[in-house]
């Protein structure tokens, strides 16, 4: 015991590290505009007040943003999950001619950075008469190079001896990717299923520029309309946002983080 | 603050993006702009607007503008306005994308300092025939004009004034407040010595738009931003000079702090800690929300104090069709509607935005406001920068300089020469 209390206390000032703004963005969610801009600044609030989430809900068209934001994020997620295993693994188990050049370009696409293929993605989109649209939300991400990548990369690990069990029992080849392939990937499912959620939820520049009216806007782009303004902002109403904004994304993480520790000790098995 | 910082590296990444847009824009010009499509529209019809019109508008004005909408509707029953409410962070890159693209609204609100780079993107359709110039504040009217075109009309306005807290004034012995230089510094030693104040008066020590408070000084003492044919920048100057030496002396004698936390200038003011800074109208009301009715009879205004002349800064937006718009008749109308007097009085009442329009300062609700008409005042004579495509480049730079002279004593004349040769390898752009 006496060894290891250094790291209880580098555990304990990470987490302080960690949670503290945290917790700081939930209370500070329940104070007035003149609380939050105090100094010195108060740590609980001195009359707790409810207005901010009343403001966001009354105010705001918040239930209809919420709706887009989760339809969005699904759908991207689902895409991902399904396009990007299916391509990965054509890429790590299947021969054909030009797989590795193929492998190479989707590598090749991952170094480009957003920002340069914003602004012709949005010319594409647009031209295609998808602008202010879900399907203009959601089809330039169904599918990402990283996860393609993700996936290639851990099917490559698996062992084609299994691939080799399933065509000697005459499982079709569909049947060995989902049956027997696809399940063993679920640590990497669920990191890819993570991380695409928090992508597409967290998402602004582009569902601001996509949507051109205000019923195709997401949560990120509603907060900043109505938290920041050009000489004030609303403190309040950006904390509370923030709350609700993250919510549904601690959800997630906790529902897939399970799958995460336990696939690493599935792949143990080779 | 999880989306916070997450925002915050999109605002960041945005300024590349819009880079990008306009790079783009750029390539794809040279080869369409010689006929440019579709020609300006030069005089509005006579009757009422008709169709769909589509309306783009940033931040509390976005969330407003429906309303007056339905009074403009009600005026024309064939019209139908949707407006978009858009966040002010990233509505520039929103706008520039849009133009890249041409999917533009067919009207919209358009930051007064963006004017140059719309225009010379060619996406906005010059002001036709018919509209009473005369009546805009001069301030906001050049904003509108970019070399000898107009493009769009002012639609609301807002200027810099100095703010003092008047009970902890009359404790320095402050009875009048003051006109000229000597006596905003005198007043400023006052608070500091007499009243308790840590410093006399919160100016900005450089960080992003602090030029906007040091240009009062600088036009006051005569110095222009730019040649009057808007080509070249013209920071080096004797006037600018000492303009700039003015605003450095608040800091060498201590009067105002380089150490303060920022964005604390309204609790700054009600704790008495510093009794006085320049800003813009929507001050008074954040004032108030933080120190409650009892600092409300308090809180005074006065013009910029003068030297050769009192020249504040004028902001604001403008409201302007675009070229590829398909309805340019219709949106002329509303934004006619928008610059009428009584539209602009009315305006006033639903978002406490200031009328571009002189007349609609008539209006009660405006005269009869203690702080308003000063406002009004300053106007007349207030100024804008130049509405060239590189301004906000520029704006950084001299923001960066001021900072230097304000926090590690640059001299005001170095100051001066430095932003002088960053602004001149910027380049005008136009």
């Amino acid at each position: 015991m006496r060894r290891t209390w250094w790291i209880y206390l580098i555990g304990v000032l990470g987490l302080v590290a960690v949670a503290a703004p945290f917790l700081w963005m939930v209370l500070g969610s329940f104070k007035t505009q003149g609380e939050l801009l105090r100094v010195p600044p108060t740590w609980w609030p001195d009359n707790p007040t409810t207005q901010n989430y009343g403001d966001l809900f009354n105010k705001a068209s918040f239930p209809r943003y919420f709706l887009n934001s989760t339809l969005v994020a699904l759908v991207v997620t689902a895409g991902n999950l399904t396009f990007c295993s299916m391509i990965g693994y054509a890429l790590a188990k299947l021969r054909f001619k030009g797989r590795d050049a193929l492998f190479v370009l989707v590598l090749a696409t991952l170094m480009i950075p957003g920002m340069v293929t914003f602004v012709p993605l949005f010319v594409l989109v647009t031209n295609a008469g998808l602008a202010n649209s879900y399907p203009g939300l959601i089809l330039p991400f169904l599918v990402s190079p990283f996860g393609v990548f993700l996936m290639r990369q851990f099917f490559s690990g698996l062992p084609d001896d299994l691939m080799d069990a399933g065509r000697v029992d005459g499982t079709s080849e569909l049947g060995i990717f989902g049956r027997i392939m696809l399940p063993l990937t679920r640590p990497a499912l669920a990191t890819l299923g993570i991380l695409t959620f928090l992508g597409s939820w967290n998402n602004f520049l582009w569902p601001l520029v996509i949507a051109q009216t205000e019923d195709k806007y997401t949560l990120p782009v509603a907060l900043a309309l109505y938290s920041t303004g050009q000489n004030a902002q609303n403190y309040g109403l950006l904390m509370a946002g923030a709350v609700v904004v993250v919510l549904p994304v601690l959800v997630m993480f906790l529902a897939f983080q399970r799958h995460v520790t336990k696939g690493i000790a599935i792949t143990g098995l080779k | 603050m999880f989306t916070h910082s997450i925002r915050r590296r999109l605002v960041i990444g945005s300024a590349a993006l819009t880079a990008t847009a306009l790079a783009l824009a750029g390539c794809g010009r040279s080869e369409d702009t010689p006929s440019g499509g579709s020609q300006a529209t030069t005089t509005v019809s006579e009757g009422p607007a008709t169709g769909n019109l589509t309306v783009w508008a940033m931040g509390t004005e976005g969330e407003n503008l429906p309303k007056l909408m339905q009074q403009f509707q009600q005026a024309n029953p064939g019209v139908k306005v949707t407006v978009t409410p858009i966040p002010w962070d990233a509505a520039h890159s929103k706008f520039t994308t849009a133009i890249t693209a041409q999917s533009l609204p067919d009207a919209a609100m358009v930051g007064t300092t963006w004017m140059g780079e719309f225009a010379d993107l060619g996406a906005l359709d010059p002001t036709p025939q018919g509209f009473d110039n005369g009546g805009f504040y001069p301030g906001a009217l050049d904003t509108t004009k970019v070399g000898d075109t107009q493009y769009g009309v002012p639609w609301y306005v807002e200027t810099r004034l100095v703010y003092y807290r008047k009970d902890l004034a009359a404790k320095a012995g402050v009875t009048t407040p003051p006109t000229d230089w000597d006596g905003l510094k005198a007043m400023a030693k006052a608070m500091k010595e007499k009243a308790g104040a840590k410093y006399g008066i919160n100016l900005q020590p450089g960080g992003t738009g602090s030029w906007q408070t040091v240009m009062p000084f600088a036009w006051s003492a005569g110095a222009n931003l730019t040649t009057d044919d808007q080509k070249e920048f013209t920071f080096d100057t004797p006037e600018m000079q000492e303009g700039l030496k003015y605003y450095q002396s608040f800091f060498t004698e201590k009067l105002a702090g380089t150490d303060l936390p920022p964005n604390q200038t309204e609790a700054q003011f009600v704790s008495g800690q510093v009794p006085m800074f320049i800003s813009g109208p929507w001050m008074a009301g954040s004032v108030a929300k933080l120190g409650g009715d009892a600092i409300k009879p308090n809180i005074g205004v006065f013009e910029i104090p003068k030297n050769k002349t009192s020249t504040s800064f004028v902001g604001g937006s403008n409201f302007v069709v675009f070229k590829t718009s398909k309805n340019k008749d219709s949106a002329w109308k509303l934004v006619k509607f928008l610059s009428d007097a009584k539209t602009q009085a009315a305006w006033f009442k639903m978002s406490s935005d200031l009328p571009a329009v002189k007349s609609a300062w008539q209006d009660p609700s405006i005269a009869s406001d203690p702080l308003l008409p000063v406002f009004g005042k300053q106007l007349e004579s207030a100024k804008a920068p130049p509405a060239v495509v590189n301004w906000e480049q520029v704006a950084n730079a001299f923001d960066t300089e001021i900072e230097k002279m304000a926090k590690s004593g640059q001299s005001p004349a170095d100051t001066a020469k430095a932003t002088q040769t960053k602004a001149s390898s910027i380049g005008t752009g136009s």
